[in-house]
């Protein structure tokens, strides 16, 4: 009935009221916001998803009271979903938020596996979406955005650090310590590691530094010792992966029996070594690998939603739920402080076509720093749309600093000036 | 030498293979079970150990072998209640039964233990990392002796079992003729149960050095699960010795095949486990027939 009203309408209507017709069907109260989150519960990636029970209860009980908009009150819900770290999981569970539950926003973190296909079925349907920790080039260029060519992309928004912010972190980092600038590279065959190669090491040839690159491997090999042969022949004094957690584990221990740790001045890893955990379950060749971080409780900014700075959302996390912080906390509750924004800067939040107009110049603060859309990310010299960039600052993990057994020790802020440097990167010795 | 290395590597990730593989290789040769939970149950079992270790501060060698019984009696009662009905039902039912094990295996894991990695290498002390140089580019490293030593022990253990002790005369009765075993009183009940509790005892022994190795986390199993079964298969499915060989084989075309390129690694055990398959039932007639 409204579809039929609204294709007759369609020839004399501008777009916009168009939307505004077919989105306002009653399946909610019109007074209520309904609000989908996506991040990996259970899979490989749910290290990810696991401080995700702690933010959402904040972003409930900030949302308590409704959100005032246009001077009407709306209640607010949020509808969360697991996307199981599998993309046709992600897909299933972003089209039954997008047609049974009729969210007026989405929000999406973790992994292009579980964030590209809901931002897929997102923009396929003309919701807004936003998401957050997949580095912006996995989820631009590998959703179908080209380089020097137009954002194909409508509805769907990202925050994230790219290649760029690890090019500055490292070339920030490895300097603090004397090498002979040779980095072995241990950059997996998918689409983390194929991307890496492509785009950041030109970056780190150019700095100056010799990449030492065995080839790609598949995830999951069990056995790494022709590469930890090449490693010593080269005298390889940096190293540098992007691998899923438990190929690193196997690849540092096998680097400790054969001899490679002993090279090693600095063991820089990434995509694992996120979490305390991970870095934990190595053991003592675990203590002083460099890594990087996009939030840590001592940067200098508030959740706008809930009020708390970063330092009080790390204590209460770690009081609440008796684990030690990580980084993920701070990223996944910057999402809800980003909903909370554009919802209300919209004027009008039942209507998609209001939001996605105002997700396109928002401001807004939020513990992983202030975000600006109207200041886009940019890909060989032209503005990427809807993608922001955040920072990768990049330190250590150091034993013996706090009550925990090990702690992230930030060692530059190139990427942010505004976040405290603690120490400088300390040789890597744990061999 | 580089040849030489990779060959010794691959010999030491083959026995590791092996070893996992072991358990998988008694269900299907005495009951012709093709057990889907077998990766699980090996996490399972590390994170059996990986609990002992936190509570008592001990090695997670020593804690394994506490760890041990209770694995057994698990075995016993996995198959008392779940595998002895799904077999009544038909060949497909313990195919499914264990498909449906291996995920609520999984999902207990993740809500006991969280999705956190763990390891056992830190509590394993310094025989994780302890090799000896022999020149600089062969190394011995003491970890993958140990797991040869176990494999070779456990193979040639079982072998015995099998062939010198009553139960192991009952348990090969059984797998070639149940209902033959049962006509001359055979409990076959109570063999199968054996062998069941035997398999998991083998799993918990893989997850051992699974967590030694590396790390784990409740969503492991499946990924050692298929290098694993493609020991069984190479080594000739059913036959125990040939797990051992079939292990050390797909351990060693890794290696070899990753001096060749590192993306080479996996694929040429997957090769090698093909080229097996169609040498050995390429060219037969597909029969359908009853198991």
């Amino acid at each position: 009935m409204l579809k039929t009203t609204g294709l007759v309408l369609g020839g004399l209507s501008v777009p916009g009221v168009l939307e505004s017709c077919l989105t306002s069907t009653p399946s909610t109260p019109s007074g209520t916001i309904k609000i989908g989150y996506v991040s990996p519960i259970t899979g490989p990636a749910s290290g990810f998803g696991e401080p995700d029970a702690y933010v959402i209860g904040l972003a409930r009980e900030a949302f308590k009271k409704g959100l005032s908009i246009g001077g009407t009150n709306y209640s607010v819900e949020i509808v969360s979903r697991d996307g199981q770290s599998t993309p046709s999981v992600g897909a299933q569970v972003a089209n039954d938020l997008i047609q049974s539950q009729k969210v007026d926003l989405m929000l999406a973190t973790s992994t292009p596996e579980t964030v590209n296909p809901v931002s897929d079925a997102c923009e396929a349907a003309g919701v807004p979406c936003v998401s957050t920790v997949v580095p912006w080039e996995a989820w631009y260029l590998g959703r179908g955005g080209k380089v020097g060519q137009p954002s194909p992309f409508k509805s769907t928004f990202h925050y994230c650090f790219g290649v760029e912010q690890f090019f500055l972190a490292y070339t920030h980092l490895w300097p603090q310590v004397t090498t002979n600038k040779k980095v072995a590279v241990m950059w997996p065959n998918d689409a983390d590691g194929n991307a890496i190669r492509g785009a950041l090491g030109p970056l780190l040839r150019q700095a100056g530094y010799t990449i030492v690159d065995p080839g790609p491997y598949e995830d999951g090999t069990n056995d790494y010792s022709a590469q930890i042969a090449r490693f010593i022949q080269q005298d390889c004094q940096i190293f540098n992966t992007f691998p899923i957690p438990p190929d690193f584990a196997t690849f540092w221990r096998q680097a400790a029996q054969q001899g490679y740790t002993k090279h090693v001045k600095i063991g820089q890893i990434a995509k694992t070594g996120l979490f305390p955990s991970q870095v934990t379950a190595l053991g003592a060749i675990g203590n002083g690998l460099a890594s990087g971080v996009y939030w840590a409780p001592t940067w200098p900014y508030k959740s706008s939603l809930t009020g708390k700075s970063s330092k009080e959302l790390g204590d209460g996390y770690e009081s609440t739920t008796g684990k030690q912080w990580n980084q993920q906390l701070g990223a996944s509750l910057s999402l809800f402080d980003v909903a909370a924004a554009v919802l209300t800067a919209s004027g009008a939040p039942k209507d998609k076509s209001k939001v996605i107009g105002a997700m396109k110049t928002l401001k807004v603060e939020t513990p992983v720093g202030n975000l600006d859309w109207s200041k886009p990310a940019s890909l060989a010299g032209t503005a990427v749309p809807n993608v922001v960039t955040t920072p990768i600052i990049g330190g250590q993990w150091n034993q013996g600093v706090s009550k925990w057994p090990i702690d992230f020790v930030i060692c530059e802020n190139s990427s942010d000036p505004k976040v405290p440097i603690a120490s400088t990167l300390k040789p890597y010795t744990a061999s | 030498m580089t040849i030489v290395n990779a060959v010794l590597q691959g010999i030491f990730l083959g026995a590791f293979y092996a070893v996992l593989a072991c358990g998988l290789s008694i269900m299907f040769g005495v009951m012709r079970i093709i057990n889907l939970a077998h990766g699980d149950l090996a996490v399972l079992g590390a994170y059996a150990t990986f609990v002992i270790v936190e509570q008592t501060g001990a090695s997670a060698l020593i804690a394994f072998v506490v760890s041990l019984p209770l694995m057994i009696v698990l075995g016993y009662v996995l198959q008392l209640t779940v595998l002895e009905r799904s077999l009544k039902a038909g060949i497909l039912t313990p195919l499914l039964a264990t498909f449906g094990l291996s995920i609520v295996v999984q999902n207990l894991l993740q809500l006991a233990f969280s999705p956190d990695v763990r390891s056992l290498g830190g509590s394993a002390g310094t025989i994780t990392t302890a090799s000896w140089q022999v020149t600089s580019g062969l190394s011995v490293s003491a970890l993958g002796l140990l797991v040869l030593l176990v494999a070779v022990l456990l193979f040639g253990g079982l072998q015995l079992f099998l062939s010198r002790t009553r139960v192991g005369w009952m348990m090969r009765a059984t797998a070639e003729d149940a209902d033959a075993a049962e006509l001359v009183g055979i409990d076959s009940r109570a063999v199968y149960a054996r062998a069941t509790a035997l398999a998991v005892a083998t799993a918990a022994l893989g997850g051992l050095f699974l967590g030694i190795r590396s790390v784990f986390d409740p969503v492991s199993g499946p990924t050692q699960l298929i290098f694993a079964f493609e020991a069984v298969v190479i080594g000739g499915m059913g036959s125990l010795r040939g797990t051992l060989l079939g292990g050390i084989a797909l351990g060693v075309a890794q290696t070899v095949g990753a001096q060749i390129h590192p993306q080479f690694a996996v694929m040429a055990g997957h090769l090698l486990f093909l080229a097996v398959l169609i040498v050995r039932f390429g060219g037969a007639r597909l029969r359908l027939r009853p198991v």
